[in-house]
């Protein structure tokens, strides 16, 4: 581990740069924004899960006291927007054809949000009911309606990835398993709901979002409106929360900035729980078919995997959520033969896309439950088993992924150990007073992750300014995204150490298209290890102005000073120097005038084949492992986690609390998502949209969490740290699975283990034997 | 959210007074207690009464009395946290605190009211099957006068209850109990807490400990019939008799069979039969080993 005594500022347990402005409420979200003369939009959605829109009339809308416009369909470009071109296939507002219940069909602005309620009931749309389908069975049947003209059979996509000799490995392989798994559709749940508001000022749209990207958000504007980018400036505020869902660019992002326009006035828009439930993006749910080979010895030879993705009505991200799965079944563990079969399949269903974890979750879920039957079957220590078949550092994944830093193994040692320790208690006997003994078991899985990707553009990019200002303070002006994950703060904290302040000097102005350098967003875990890169050249780069100015003052080599706690002096003779602040003074109020601004960017290096989908998609791979420790209830088949241990390679942790933030925060998520979280759906109607159906684990149902961050340096990450905000996620959901399997001895194949299959697996259990 | 319809809000401040603005305005009014259910179904379900009475400025209608037979006496608007925290309650019936302290969170325990829970009538209302295992009864006040009506009476089907419109609750009565009673109220939902019931299960009844002797057994459940509701058959085979293991599954399996579930998103009908059955006998288990002024953990109670 490297030696991090000698830092100052990073790898210190450092509260969130915005933490106070947070708690006292002061902080603005993009719903307590007001502009003057602002309206308020709403958006009308289709009842239907299929069907053409034959008219619109908004002539009773347009009537009705304090509206002041309406737009539809019809006033828009109609353009298809999305990551990739070939895959785009949904308009901001629907043209021909509503595809979900949900689907945005017109919107309006009024005095209120009352008034613009009220007026969506008078918006007239002539609908021609179209069959639909809410199975990716159905949707796949040969005959089933066709959702987008263009695609056949609905499959958006299919993928068959043939890498080594598949058949010739299961042929040598000693034992076959072959299991399907089904994984459920679930919500991202942000405390802060999507909500948008426009407003025109001097010939540019300027719009705050509650987004995960202004840039490319931006970049889908421009697209879908047909203006310049120049013309469209994006501003992120305090964002409460996005995991994946606030990705792309939403009716109300596309609609506010419409009805602006239209109206020259300001216009909000903002999403309600219900709306945010049941007609914002989701989790893909997937059946995923896997068969396995492996030796008497527990070696991995051979996997294959089928995978069937419900998309939804539309594309989003969902075809490389497929897509990413495969490179999540070659990065964990290590076999020579594999063949993947991905099918992303259009349902009328709301869409499907990103979210926290983009697919790994899923298959991770799959792919550890069967290693963990295997490791049962065959009478290996399950932690053994993936110990002998874990991914080592400098290895290349069968599908390209050259892993330089990897913790694994010492991570699925680290859990097992630790989380191990309970289950060596003794057992609770018989429960006493008419109990039945609590069922106790123990499960682990693994995970790994990238740290940023080239899966969208052929760049995947972020640049920062450093500004020094005359009282010896710095602000960073960085695009990276802080959706209240802390990159602003982990960002500030790698400028300071560099420049050698201290933390409390640092201002950060980030996320807005106009004011801050270019980056891509919050997601594929990329901030800290891309924006921190950038973030490092451009400190170097004031770094080394400010060393010029004082090394002249000095008289000294600019390669001989250093700064330590705000003081510049020549390395080895700290009197021989002047304060920070006095050497940005100086530059300033020279005859030069000299203002000191670094620059920097980063692009990372890989190079991956979009074609073959294979190659270094990332420039470093995070890993994890987590182990849970579950008690059943026989008679009711209620779960209780009563410990969780997660071990993270973090490669470096630059905030090692806000590290075990992100680790805290997953496993309350991976609970609700292995437990409890489930969208009900009936005839493409979410039936639990609202937080009292929908059940999240509130705060006592959280087991005590114990994390260790394993540091492995990474050579390319900014001091040695690689992204972890999406994988800490990863393995939360498949460990609670295994230790119920442990607990009950039966594997529920199915997402959320819910009492119900958990009674009804031991009874079929009893029944067998 | 949409625009509420417009409507009167009235301020009584006697009971006399409230019923005669009912019966003067008409149908399609409600009475406003702590609102956390009247102002949900406004906001969220486009629900919109006509006019709103609101009783809070009447005076009497709040606290908790012991009364000279050992009885009690809990005002309709006295709220579910002071129910949930009152050293007479805790020390008498600590099973009826206990099943106010499941309702929604504390800041919702400091509005909703006792009477306005049960006036509501949800079939799975957590302080209804408590009340039900003390035999508590209802006083309703009306124009002419006040009637006292069993509170098993007084639920009528899933939001309706004997009450006419311009009647309203005033007070919840429970009975003298014999010292020896001992209860338990276990509210059956895999999370923890803010959760509504699949199932509730109260139990009541005088113990005596050393023979393990059970009489007067009351048994009640939430959430498995379109009212809360008694468990005579399971109450009678219990009745009179020692307390064993094997009885106290029995009397689950017959509170089981006397139930009548429905499935939801929430829990098939299947799943809800069964839980009452293992629930029951956990509760009466659980009554029997109670020590008294004892407070059991929520997840003690069901483990």
């Amino acid at each position: 581990m490297k030696d991090c005594a000698n830092y100052s500022v990073i790898g210190k347990r450092l509260p969130l740069i915005d933490a106070v402005t947070k708690v006292t409420g002061e902080a603005k979200f993009t719903g307590d924004l007001f502009v003057p003369g602002m309206l308020i939009g709403a958006i009308l959605r289709s009842p239907y899960p299929h069907a053409r829109i034959l008219n619109i009339d908004a002539s009773r809308a347009l009537k009705h006291a304090g509206v002041r416009a309406v737009v539809t369909g019809k006033d828009t470009a109609g353009v298809k927007y999305g990551a990739l071109e070939h895959l785009r296939d949904e308009a901001a507002l629907a043209t021909d054809k509503v595809r979900y219940i949900g689907d945005e069909v017109a919107a309006v602005a009024a005095v209120d949000e009352e008034t613009a309620r009220e007026a969506l009931d008078l918006i007239d749309v002539e609908y021609e009911p179209l069959p639909a389908v809410f199975t990716t069975e159905e949707a796949m049947r040969p005959g089933a309606p066709r959702i987008h003209d263009h695609v056949e059979n609905n499959v958006s996509l299919s993928l068959h990835i043939p890498l080594g000799d598949v058949e010739a490995g299961f042929a040598r392989s000693d034992f076959i398993f072959e299991d399907s798994f089904e994984t459920q559709c679930v919500a991202h749940c942000p405390l802060e709901p999507h909500i948008s508001l426009a407003a025109c000022d001097g010939g540019q749209i300027v719009l705050w979002s509650s987004t995960q990207g202004p840039f490319y958000l931006r970049r889908d504007l421009s697209l879908t409106l047909k203006l310049p980018s120049s013309k469209i400036r994006v501003i992120k505020p305090f964002v409460g929360g996005g995991f994946g869902g606030k990705r792309e660019m939403t009716a109300g992002d596309f609609c506010a900035a419409l009805l602006a326009v239209k109206t020259s006035r300001p216009v909000k828009i903002a999403y309600d729980r219900e709306e945010e439930f049941s007609a914002t993006r989701r989790r893909v749910p997937m059946k995923i078919y896997l068969k396995a080979g492996v030796m008497k010895d527990g070696t991995l030879v051979a996997k294959r995997c089928r995978v069937i993705a419900d998309g939804g009505a539309y594309n989003g991200r969902g075809p490389m959520i497929v897509a990413s799965g495969a490179s999540q079944m070659t990065l964990v563990y290590r076999f020579p033969h594999f063949l993947f079969e991905g099918h992303h399949v259009y349902t009328n269903n709301p869409v499907t896309s990103s979210m926290r974890g983009f697919g790994n979750n899923q298959i991770r879920f799959a792919d550890d439950s069967m290693m963990e039957r295997m490791a049962k079957e065959l009478g290996i220590d399950p932690v053994e088993l993936r110990l002998k078949n874990v991914r080592r550092p400098g290895e290349t994944s069968l599908m390209g992924a050259k892993v330089t830093t990897c913790g694994l193994p010492e991570c699925i040692e680290k859990v097992a150990e630790r989380g191990g320790l309970h289950k060596k208690r003794a057992q609770n006997g018989s429960g006493g007073n008419g109990r039945q003994a609590l069922l106790r078991g123990f499960g682990v899985a693994s995970a790994a992750y990238i740290s940023g990707c080239k899966l969208f553009f052929e760049h995947d990019s972020s640049a920062a300014i450093v500004k020094l200002e005359e009282d010896g303070s710095v602000c960073l002006l960085t695009g990276a995204s802080d959706i209240g994950q802390g990159s602003n703060t982990v960002l500030a904290q790698l400028v300071a150490e560099e420049l050698g302040i201290a933390f409390e000097d640092m201002r950060v102005v980030s996320a807005d298209t106009d004011t801050t350098p270019m980056d891509l967003g919050a997601y594929g875990s990329r901030t800290t290890f891309v924006a921190g890169n950038a973030v490092l050249a451009a400190a170097r780069d004031a770094k080394k102005q400010v060393l010029e100015v004082a090394a002249e003052r000095l008289e000294a080599d600019s390669a001989d000073l250093e700064i330590r706690e705000r003081w510049i002096c020549v390395k080895g003779s700290p009197q021989r120097g002047m304060t920070f602040q006095a050497a940005v003074s100086a530059a300033l109020n020279s005859p030069d005038g000299k203002s000191i601004m670094g620059r920097g960017y980063y692009n990372p290096p890989t190079d991956y084949d979009p074609r073959t989908r294979r190659g270094n998609v990332s420039a470093a791979y995070s890993f994890a492992a987590q182990s849970a420790e579950v008690e059943v209830n026989p008679e009711t088949g209620e779960v209780r986690v009563i410990n969780l241990v997660a071990a993270q390679d973090c490669g470096f942790a630059i905030n090692p609390m806000a590290t075990e933030g992100q680790i805290e925060g997953s496993v309350s998520m991976g609970l609700g998502q292995a437990l409890y979280e489930d969208l009900v759906m009936e005839e493409g109607q979410t039936v639990n949209a609202s937080f009292s159906a929908y059940k999240i684990p509130s705060v006592r149902d959280m087991p005590p969490v114990e994390s260790h961050l394993i540091q492995t340096i990474d050579p390319e990450g900014p001091h040695g740290a690689k992204g972890i905000g999406e994988m800490t996620l990863v393995p939360t959901s498949p460990a609670i699975a295994n230790a119920i399997y442990d607990a009950i001895g039966v594997q529920i194949k199915s997402l959320p283990i819910t009492p119900e299959k958990i009674l009804a697996a031991l009874k079929e259990k009893r029944a067998c034997s | 959210m949409r625009r509420p319809e417009p409507l009167e809000i009235f301020q009584p401040t006697s009971i006399r007074e409230a019923g005669a603005l009912v019966k003067e305005k008409g149908p399609g009014g409600r009475f406003l207690a702590g609102g956390t259910d009247l102002v949900i179904a406004v906001k969220e379900k486009s629900f919109s009464p006509k006019y709103v009475v609101d009783l809070k400025r009447i005076p009497g209608l709040s606290g908790i009395r012991e009364e000279a037979d050992g009885g009690l006496k809990i005002g309709s608007l006295t709220t579910l946290r002071e129910v949930e925290i009152s050293p007479i309650i805790l020390k008498r019936f600590p099973f009826l605190a206990q099943s106010a302290a499941e309702v929604g969170s504390v800041q919702i325990r400091n509005r909703a009211t006792i009477g306005g829970n049960m006036a509501n009538a949800t079939p799975s209302a957590d302080v209804a099957p408590a009340l039900l295992a003390l035999e508590a009864r209802a006083r309703i006040a009306g124009l002419n006068g006040e009637r006292v009506v069993e509170l098993e009476q007084f639920f009528r089907g899933p939001g309706q209850t004997v009450m006419a419109p311009e009647e309203i609750l005033t007070e919840i009565i429970i009975p003298p109990a014999n010292p020896s009673l001992v209860g338990e109220y276990i509210k059956f939902s895999p999370r923890e807490m803010m959760d509504l019931a699949y199932i509730g299960v109260a139990v009541a009844f005088v113990f005596n400990a050393s023979q393990k002797l059970c009489e007067k057994v009351r048994i009640a459940l939430g959430a498995v019939s379109p009212t809360p509701m008694r468990a005579r058959g399971a109450e009678s085979l219990l009745e009179g008799q020692v307390l064993t293991e094997e009885l106290a599954e029995k009397a689950g399996a017959e509170a089981a069979r006397e139930c009548k579930p429905i499935s939801d998103v929430r829990s098939s009908a299947d799943y809800r039969r069964d839980m009452v059955r293992v629930n029951t006998k956990r509760a009466l288990l659980n009554a029997a080993a109670q020590r008294p002024g004892k407070w059991t953990e929520r997840r003690d109670r069901r483990y």
